[in-house]
């Protein structure tokens, strides 16, 4: 009878072992192992050598670090804003348009690119730029651009490769941002229309005000996803031409594999993680602000 | 004026609808076409092939990569219905010191940035020894995302069931298989087709933690594909097609199940 109880109460530890052993081994073993090397000379090879804080005063002196922040930056100011607008957009857009057909294949094909991986996205993308296809030259001739051109190009690669992930991304946050438009409810609306507002009016003065918690959650996910941009970029440029489109991560990569620099790269990509949990601490304050307003 | 305008709308949702679609209508019509022509418009049928698909399925090392990504991601979404399950059953029906403060590092897991502790999480699996093995490409699979969901759902199921279960002499573990699960079908349906979009998609980690080929998946050879047969156009788009199909057919039969948990990953931030 005893025994039995001892086993009881150690049950529902049993339940919980497995996740708590993978993400012990995996997401607090990753940051044990990348604050422990950070502090080190380390090759991958040879044994890593206590350096003390060699490595993070590096970090102030790395002009390609400096450079991988910017491009970083530049990427993200283009995803950002553009994903956000674009997912609201279209949000509101098919939310007008529910029950017709047009409406639900954009809903779903706007989710296509979304759920494609990144490696088939980046072939299909480099094919349809780099393939000099007569048609694909004219729908960019409008523009003025050659399409041949954007990605080898230091000046143009990021902002190609910036709208290609806006591209895959903004299918994303428009679900969010649809789910969040429907839980609206229409008296809002008749009542508005009752005194005679427009669809203007509507829009600004009634769904972009109750959209506006969703909007400012999507601003921080797709922040927090810009900053750790590397699959994208990996498969469209490589980081190149001249690590124009190289981001914070994928240096970290470059370090630890193509540098023998692990013990740097800790450093590296420990920047980045803070630069990252700052933007979720902010977030997490956000909700709780949001939580108590309700 | 408020014809035009509505017209105006359609036509603007049109064109965003061909900009989604076309690269991918463009990637299987290459597929399907024999190289000669594929820069050419000429869709007729007697001009379409197979053959790029017979030559990628007669490969061994595509059957390689192939099969690798169905193990992986299969592999991938039972593992983590598993953790998932059990760990969300315990957090939301058994009492035990610490539940609360023990989901609460849970849910702190979610926050750690996936993309900035890469290459120290290649370093953990390479300290212990799995570079080039399924286990370095499964085990990390598993994300506090799934309990959360799983524990959401079983969180709703009344006391009362399991209360008359434990009354006919049910252990927990059974009152988990026999009356939980089939309960909370549809969440653990979300679960695993979220799983096992990620882990076939995934391309970082397996870039990162295997060299071998008979450890690569698809998405790598796609990369490797695109350097390597840059010439042969079909050929690599018909591996893209192969990558891309598998995802694309579950959202069609399965729409509803997504924007599900897309709602909640979008609060669990």
């Amino acid at each position: 009878m005893k025994k039995k109880k001892g086993l009881s109460v150690l049950a529902p530890y049993l339940y919980i072992a497995p996740i708590a052993m993978i993400l012990l081994t995996f997401v607090a073993g990753s940051l044990i192992l990348a604050i422990y090397f950070s502090f080190t000379k380390y090759n991958i090879i040879t044994p890593a050598q206590f350096n003390g804080l060699f490595n993070y005063q590096r970090l102030f002196r790395d002009s390609k670090l400096h450079l991988c922040i910017i491009n970083t930056l530049k990427i993200a100011a283009i995803i950002v804003p553009f994903e956000i607008v674009s997912s609201t957009l279209f949000a509101i857009l098919i939310s007008s348009r529910k029950d017709t057909v047009l409406g639900k294949i954009a809903k779903a094909a706007l989710f296509v690119p979304v759920l494609s991986s990144s490696a088939v996205i980046g072939t299909v993308w480099n094919t349809i730029l780099n393939g000099g296809h007569p048609a694909v030259k004219a729908i960019f001739g409008v523009f003025g651009i050659d399409p041949t051109l954007l990605l080898g190009s230091s000046k143009t690669a990021f902002i190609a490769v910036a709208f290609i992930i806006v591209w895959k991304g903004m299918g994303y946050y428009m679900v969010i941002t649809l789910a969040s438009l429907t839980s609206i409810s229409d008296t809002f609306y008749e009542a508005a229309k009752v005194d005679g507002a427009t669809k203007w009016d509507c829009l600004t003065k009634i769904t972009l005000p109750l959209l506006k918690p969703t909007i400012i959650m999507n601003i921080f996910l797709s922040t927090i996803s810009a900053m750790q941009v590397f699959d994208m970029v990996y498969t469209m440029t490589g980081g190149g031409p001249s690590m124009s489109t190289t981001t914070l991560s994928m240096y970290a990569y470059q370090l630890t594999f193509k540098g023998n620099k692990a013990g740097y790269a800790m450093a590296v990509s420990n920047v980045l993680m803070l630069i990252v949990l700052i933007i979720v601490l902010f977030q997490q304050r956000f909700i709780k602000h949001e939580n108590s307003e309700i | 004026m408020k014809k035009t305008s509505r017209l105006l709308v359609d036509i603007f949702l049109i064109i965003t609808i061909l900009l989604c679609i076309l690269p991918f209508l463009y990637m299987i019509l290459m597929s399907l076409k024999s190289t000669v022509n594929a820069y050419d418009f000429d869709f007729a049928l007697s001009k379409l092939t197979l053959k790029h698909y017979k030559n990628i399925f007669t490969n061994s090392t595509f059957i390689r990569y192939f099969f690798n990504s169905v193990f992986v991601a299969i592999s991938g979404v039972l593992l983590t219905l598993f953790t998932s399950c059990t760990a969300g059953f315990a957090f939301a029906k058994l009492k035990f010191r610490g539940n609360d403060k023990l989901f609460f590092l849970l849910i702190l897991s979610m926050l750690v940035p996936s993309g900035a502790i890469l290459v120290p999480l290649y370093l953990v699996v390479r300290g212990l020894g799995w570079v080039n093995t399924f286990r370095a490409l499964i085990l990390p699979l598993p994300t506090a995302f799934g309990v959360f969901v799983m524990r959401n759902a079983i969180m709703a199921i009344p006391e009362e069931l399991i209360e008359s279960a434990k009354i006919d002499g049910a252990t927990t573990s059974k009152i988990l298989r026999t009356v939980i699960l089939p309960l909370v079908k549809s969440s653990m349906l979300t679960v695993a087709i979220f799983t096992f979009i990620g882990a076939w998609n995934n391309f970082t980690w397996p870039l990162i933690i295997t060299t071998d080929d008979a450890y690569r998946t698809l998405p790598l050879a796609l990369k490797a594909m695109q350097t390597q047969y840059d010439t042969d156009i079909g050929l690599t788009m018909a591996c893209a097609t192969c990558t891309f199909l598998p995802p694309f057919i579950f959202y069609l039969f399965l729409q509803s199940k997504f924007e599900e948990g897309m709602s909640m990953s979008g609060l669990k931030g």
